[in-house]
């Protein structure tokens, strides 16, 4: 029980990756509120879990205000923001529209930037417990080597990025940490969307292969499942990562760790 | 002539890059000495001083005869293509030899005879960037470059520039070593160009381009750096799914 008496909202909470990281927080005793669109979220099903569910578009600043209001009157802190909310559009530059690109910005860049602005005076009063707060963005190997066509995604998480680092230096010496985390292939509804998507050159082709190639391609030979994120998620957000803050953590089977490779 | 009055020390200029460098050099006006194991090529125009840049004592003595320089060149390199555990010590010594001692070799010597405004260029790889597979002293050497030109940059600073440049896949013997592993040479070549953005493999031409740039004066406040030259390869994810 790692969290014991932490209070911790998460972004995307029921997307893939959200869903796994406020299992985890629920086990480790924190309090946890899911932020997202429905209740039910990209996986369409709303899981009785004993978390508290706010409704919060990030691209919306009323919305961010309104769910930070609504922790201050319970807890009148924040320990742990994770911003996991983010969506992609597989398009290249020439095909992406100027209201894709907005709306990629909106969710993944604004997104982050609004809960954070929101949540930082909370998580100031967190930190004057004695225990460091913790806002973990997300962050993507795409923000540093690009997926052929998905050009507004690696851009939007290029400023999460260089973001990630910015809020580090401006709120560390208030006892904020501020890390980001880069998947790689995570098997999401994200992920499964790339696979059957234009983008993916996959292109209604055989799923199965494509999968098996995949995961050939990572020098672990798989890729990585949302239990692996909430597990980094997890250490960050705790007391033993309270050294770790400005950091881009890649989580990605050793994907990016190796020159194209070359078939053997 | 953009290196006219220069005088410039090549290591490895033998063949392929080294060889792509000498030339370039030469007809951009430098005077140009360059080194191997062994007597001088055919049809070479630069100095030749037979050379293994692994022994200390042999650089110190070559270098001493060299006089003052204004750009050197740290290219000799040579690869085995094993993981470590199939790795030998006489592979250890022969790579890191080469690859990482015989750059310190030449640079110790070197950097008191060189001219204020004095440009080393080391030859780096994408490979000590991210891993080539089957390649891990090789790619453990370059890392080393890249981490002794940074330190030389800070270092001596005041007097010379040092910067790496990171090829990527060259036209040379050395990749179609790489190829010979395949099962399939031809598809492997063939699913390699794919992966790269201009569609091509890099000519040594490619490489003694940046050299150039790197031993002029154009460069003047560039240093400490790892200029990576590898038709755009490694700015794409490894896992290109349109591939497959």
């Amino acid at each position: 029980m790692t969290l014991q008496g932490k209070i911790a909202l998460v972004t995307g909470a029921r997307g893939g990756i959200g869903r796994a990281i406020v299992a985890r927080f629920l086990k480790e005793g924190a309090a946890v509120y899911v932020a997202d669109l429905t209740p039910e979220g990209s996986l369409d099903k709303h899981d009785d879990d004993g978390s508290h569910f706010v409704k919060l578009d990030v691209t919306k600043e009323a919305d961010a205000i309104a769910a930070m209001d609504h922790v201050r009157s319970t807890h009148g802190k924040l320990d742990i923001l994770v911003n996991a909310a983010g969506i992609e559009i597989e398009k290249t530059v020439e095909e992406t529209t100027l209201e894709e690109w907005n709306q990629s910005f909106a969710v993944n860049s604004t997104g982050t930037f609004l809960t954070s602005k929101y949540a930082i005076p909370l998580m100031r009063a967190a930190a004057k417990s004695g225990s460091s707060a913790s806002l973990i963005n997300f962050g993507s190997y795409d923000g540093f080597i690009a997926d052929p066509g998905l050009a507004a995604y690696c851009a939007t998480k290029g400023a999460v990025h260089a973001l990630t680092r910015a809020m580090a230096c401006d709120h560390g010496p208030e006892g904020i940490r501020v890390n980001a985390i880069c998947p790689g292939y995570i098997d999401t509804p994200m992920l499964q969307s790339f696979f059957e998507g234009d983008g993916s050159g996959g292109g209604g082709g055989n799923i199965e292969t494509l999968q098996k190639a995949v995961r050939d391609v990572h020098p672990m030979r798989t890729y990585g499942t949302p239990t692996d994120i909430a597990n980094l998620v997890n250490w960050l957000a705790g007391d033993e990562a309270r050294y770790a803050s400005g950091q881009l953590w890649v989580l990605d089977g050793g994907l990016s760790a190796q020159v194209q490779q070359m078939k053997l | 002539m953009r290196l006219s009055g220069k005088r410039a020390f090549v290591t490895g200029g033998r063949q392929g890059i080294g060889r792509g460098i000498v030339d370039m050099f030469m007809t951009e006006g430098a005077e140009v000495i360059t080194c191997g194991r062994g007597p001088a090529p055919d049809g070479l125009d630069a100095g030749w001083l037979s050379l293994d840049v692994s022994d200390a004592q042999a650089v110190n003595a070559a270098v001493r005869e060299l006089g003052t320089l204004d750009i050197v060149v740290n290219n000799a390199g040579v690869q085995v293509e094993k993981t470590v555990v199939d790795s030998t010590d006489v592979d250890w010594d022969l790579v890191m030899g080469a690859n990482a001692k015989g750059v310190f070799n030449v640079c110790r010597a070197v950097i008191p005879q060189m001219r204020a405004g004095g440009s080393i260029i080391n030859i780096g790889s994408i490979s000590g960037n991210v891993a080539d597979p089957s390649m891990a002293l090789y790619n453990a050497s370059k890392a080393f470059v890249h981490g002794l030109t940074r330190s030389i940059a800070v270092d001596h600073g005041p007097t010379v520039r040092c910067n790496a440049i990171c090829p990527g896949w060259i036209e040379t013997g050395m990749l179609d070593a790489g190829f010979d592993l395949a099962k399939d040479p031809t598809k492997a070549k063939t699913d390699a160009l794919a992966r790269h953005a201009v569609k091509r493999f890099g000519k040594p031409d490619d490489i003694a381009a940046m050299a150039l740039w790197l031993a002029s004066d154009e460069s003047s406040f560039a240093t400490g750096q790892l200029f990576t030259v590898d038709g755009g390869m490694t700015a794409a994810s490894p896992l290109n799914p349109g591939l497959f």
